[in-house]
C-alpha cells in the first residue's frame, strides 16, 4: 500500500519534485509555509511583503528543483530557512528607503492607556529597534526566538558555530537593553 | 552568585511575545496554484537525453541499437582481409624516390 503523502518526510517529496511531481510540492507547501511565513514576517514586518517571499521562494525551488542536493545538505528546513532569509534581506534593501509600518497612533497623555495599548506600544518600539540591527544579529534574534528552531539549528542556517552565534544573539541584546533601556 | 539582570528577563519575554499577523488562510493554494504555470527546468542526464532521442525516431531501446552497432563493427573489423606487406611497400616507394633525388644531385 503507497504511504500517504502527508506521511512521506521532506527528502522523499524532494525527490519526487525532482522528477516533476506537483503532488509532491504541494505536500511540502502546505507542511511547511506557515514556519517560513513566520521567520519572513519577523523580517518585513508586512505580512503581504513575507507572503510574497516566501511565494517566491518555493516557486524557486518548483522552477529548479535541482537547488536541492542532499548530498550537501542535511536538511531541508535548514537549506530553506536560508534561502528565505536571502530574500527577506534582498526585500528589505530594494525597500530600504520606505519606512517601518508606523502605524503608532499619537498618543494622547491625558488619556489613561490600557495594558493592551501599552503593550502594542512596547512591540512597535522593540520592532524599530531590532530592524536597526546589524543585519547578522538581527538574523541571530529572528531564527532563535522563532519557535521550533533549537540554537544549533539557527547556527547552522547562518553557517556559523553556536559560540559565533551566540555571541552575535549578546551583542544583539545588549544593543537592544540601551536602546529600549527607558521603557524595560 | 551573579544577579539575572531583570531587563534581560524582561527582553526576553519580549522576544517571545513578538507579535505576528497570521498569514492569509488561502497562501499555499496561491503558491500551489502559481507553480502549476511555471516550467520545471529539466537537468536530464546524458543517458536520458540519447534514450529520448531513440524514442523519438522510434529506434529500438538504446542498449540494443549500441550493441549492435558494437557487434558490426567487430564483424567487419575482423572480416577485412589485413594486407602485411604494404609497410614495406611504403619503405620501397620512399627509398626508390629518394634515390630519383640523390641521382639529381
Amino acid at each position: 500500500m503507497p504511504t500517504a503523502w502527508p506521511e512521506r518526510d521532506d527528502n522523499e517529496l524532494l525527490s519526487l519534485i525532482q522528477n516533476g511531481s506537483s503532488q509532491a510540492f504541494s505536500t511540502l507547501v502546505e507542511r511547511h509555509t506557515q514556519r517560513f511565513y513566520r521567520l519572513a514576517y519577523r523580517y518585513l514586518q508586512s505580512r503581504e511583503a513575507a507572503e510574497d517571499v516566501v511565494q517566491d521562494a518555493f516557486i524557486k525551488l518548483w522552477e529548479n528543483p535541482a537547488l536541492w542536493q542532499p548530498e550537501k545538505n542535511s536538511k531541508f528546513t535548514t537549506w530553506f530557512y536560508r534561502i528565505v532569509v536571502n530574500l527577506c534581506l534582498d526585500s528589505r534593501k530594494r525597500k530600504s528607503a520606505a519606512p517601518l509600518d508606523d502605524g503608532m497612533q499619537l498618543i494622547d497623555e491625558r488619556e489613561p492607556m490600557d495594558e493592551t495599548m501599552i503593550r502594542a506600544q512596547e512591540q512597535k518600539m522593540l520592532e524599530k529597534e531590532i530592524a536597526a540591527l546589524p543585519e547578522r544579529q538581527r538574523t541571530a534574534l529572528n531564527l532563535c526566538f522563532d519557535e521550533g528552531l533549537t540554537n544549533q539549528e539557527a547556527a547552522e542556517i547562518m553557517g556559523l558555530n553556536l559560540k559565533a552565534l551566540q555571541s552575535l544573539i549578546m551583542r544583539a541584546k545588549t544593543t537592544l537593553k540601551a536602546r529600549l533601556r527607558s521603557i524595560l | 552568585m551573579a544577579m539575572k539582570d531583570p531587563r534581560d528577563e524582561k527582553l526576553d519575554l519580549w522576544l517571545q511575545r513578538r507579535g505576528l499577523t497570521p498569514a492569509s488562510s488561502d497562501l499555499a493554494q496561491r503558491i500551489i496554484l502559481r507553480a502549476q504555470q511555471v516550467p520545471q527546468i529539466k537537468t536530464a542526464s546524458l543517458w536520458q537525453s540519447v534514450r529520448e532521442l531513440c524514442a523519438e525516431f522510434h529506434l529500438p531501446k538504446p542498449a540494443y541499437v549500441l550493441a549492435s552497432a558494437l557487434t558490426i563493427g567487430l564483424v567487419i573489423g575482423f572480416s577485412t582481409p589485413q594486407d602485411n606487406d604494404s609497410s614495406g611497400k611504403d619503405v620501397v616507394a620512399a627509398q626508390s624516390f629518394l634515390a630519383i633525388d640523390e641521382a639529381i644531385l
